[in-house]
């Protein structure tokens, strides 16, 4: 009996194996910041069929990457065959820098301020790069950025201060509390500018993230992008009963499944 | 299905030990720690990871057999002692209530007891924070959640009269795996785990 007990614990755990994207369909690369200096891993996952000489293919930006790639590419490849639309690239960014650094959009207690710059490296390297050696598609409206915490943080400046860049938003648990809520200010300081672009958002929160920070600037941000923004297509989920992290999986389902369905 | 599993792995862990028990375990009349039929324990705790919620609750064992046991958990929490007011946001109130029942095997030493229970029942969530930026419009938003709960429950008594200390260990096993196969939900299960001391009483 003994003897048993590891067996059946081995058994349980491996009935929880991570979901892999096939290989055969993932290209990496490396390349270097300009702005930063970082050097970052970027994996891109393709769909099947692919075939960059006759289409053109729209393409999320996942922020902690090297976490959550293969999620993402899984799933993508999954709701899109069931809602028969065509698959996206998935294009994964691994640490070039600490997260603290590079999702953070001002320099505080809990991080450096390096946002900008990495939001210069998406726009003058990344991207540039996934157009012309992936089929990545030129327009804003086919592009998407995913982003869970900090990498919520900085999907929303994204929102706010790189606005012609992007055109989608999952964005995840967002530590919007950072520096004051410095996020919302900047969303107020660029509404004029933003306002006159088509947006596309889904803003996701884990139901128990009742740290006393979490909640209530989540919902600011909402009403904000609501109530201020003409174009805009935006829906917001608490995921019942999971915390910050849990929630992280089933909202990224949540966002991925709202934009396919609307985009 | 997966719950199923997961249910079924956990019995059979508790049958192991209930085989153990009654391997290794043997009482000696007389000199061992008393049978009680119904016991009541009240204790304070915390939740440790981290240090953020305390805890005040109360268990209810009532053992049916030497070594099989009924026990009801209830609790009262009150979340995120330390951190009420952050960067402009107030926690105007947060916290859960927990009540659980379940089933467990005892094994005796000389001065002590000890219990694996497992235990199943329903959380009660609530908070409300509200951001008061001057920069922003105020904003407040509340949540309330009734969720299921289970896990497994150790606990420690150790005394031999009417009154007796009692230390418990509850880990939890949601949402990992019950409802949510991601490694990363174990960090719920993590902020749940809760360590508690109390006195018991003999009621019969």
């Amino acid at each position: 009996m003994k003897k048993l007990i590891p067996l059946l614990l081995i058994l349980a755990f491996a009935s929880c194996k991570k979901e892999e994207f096939s290989t055969s369909l993932t290209k990496s690369f490396s390349i270097q910041s300009v702005t930063n200096g970082a050097n970052y891993t970027i994996k891109v996952a393709l769909p099947d069929n692919y075939n960059p000489d006759r289409q053109k293919y729209a393409t999320v930006y996942v922020l902690d990457g090297e976490e959550i790639f293969d999620f993402v590419a899984v799933n993508c490849k999954k709701i899109s065959n069931e809602l028969s639309t065509t698959n996206i690239l998935v294009v994964s960014i691994g640490y070039g820098n600490d997260r603290a650094v590079d999702y953070t959009p001002s320099k505080a207690t809990e991080g450096k301020g390096g946002a900008d710059k990495f939001m210069q490296f998406i726009k003058q390297k990344l991207i540039p790069k996934m157009e012309s050696d992936y089929g990545a598609d030129t327009l804003r409206k086919n592009r998407i950025i995913l982003g869970h915490s900090f990498g919520g943080l900085a999907a929303a400046y994204a929102f706010t201060n790189y606005n012609n860049v992007f055109g989608n938003y999952i964005i995840l648990s967002p530590s919007i509390w950072y520096d004051n809520e410095i996020v919302l200010k900047l969303e107020k300081q660029n509404r004029t500018l933003n306002n006159n672009n088509h947006q596309l958002v889904f803003i996701g929160l884990g139901g128990l993230e009742n740290m006393g920070r979490m909640l209530a600037p989540f919902e600011a941000f909402f009403q904000c992008l609501k109530n201020n923004y003409s174009d805009i297509l935006i829906t917001h989920h608490l995921e019942a009963h999971l915390d910050h992290r849990g929630s992280e999986n089933p909202n990224i389902l949540m966002g991925l499944n709202f934009y396919f369905s609307k985009r | 299905m997966k719950l199923i599993k997961y249910i079924t792995f956990f019995l059979l862990v508790l049958n192991s030990m209930s085989v153990f028990a009654q391997a290794e375990f043997v009482p000696k009349s007389g000199k061992n720690f008393p049978m009680r039929l119904l016991t009541i324990e009240p204790g304070i705790g915390l939740n440790p990871m981290p240090i953020s919620d305390l805890v005040v609750s109360n268990v209810l064992q009532w053992n049916i057999s030497k070594r099989f046991s009924a026990i009801s958990y209830t609790s009262y929490a009150y979340n995120n002692v330390f951190l009420r007011k952050f960067n402009f946001i107030t926690t105007d109130y947060n916290y859960s209530l927990n009540q659980k029942f379940g089933v467990g095997v005892s094994i005796y030493s000389k001065h002590s007891m000890h219990t694996f229970s497992l235990l199943a029942g329903i959380k009660y969530d609530s908070y409300q924070e509200t951001l008061d930026n001057p920069d922003i419009e105020k904003v407040s938003m509340s949540v309330k959640s009734l969720s299921p709960d289970a896990g497994l429950m150790y606990n420690l008594k150790k005394g031999r009269k009417k009154y007796f200390f009692s230390f418990r260990m509850y880990i939890p096993l949601y949402p990992y795996p019950i409802a949510n196969s991601s490694e990363w939900s174990l960090d719920g299960n993590m902020a749940n785990v809760t360590l508690e001391f109390g006195v018991g009483i003999r009621l019969k």
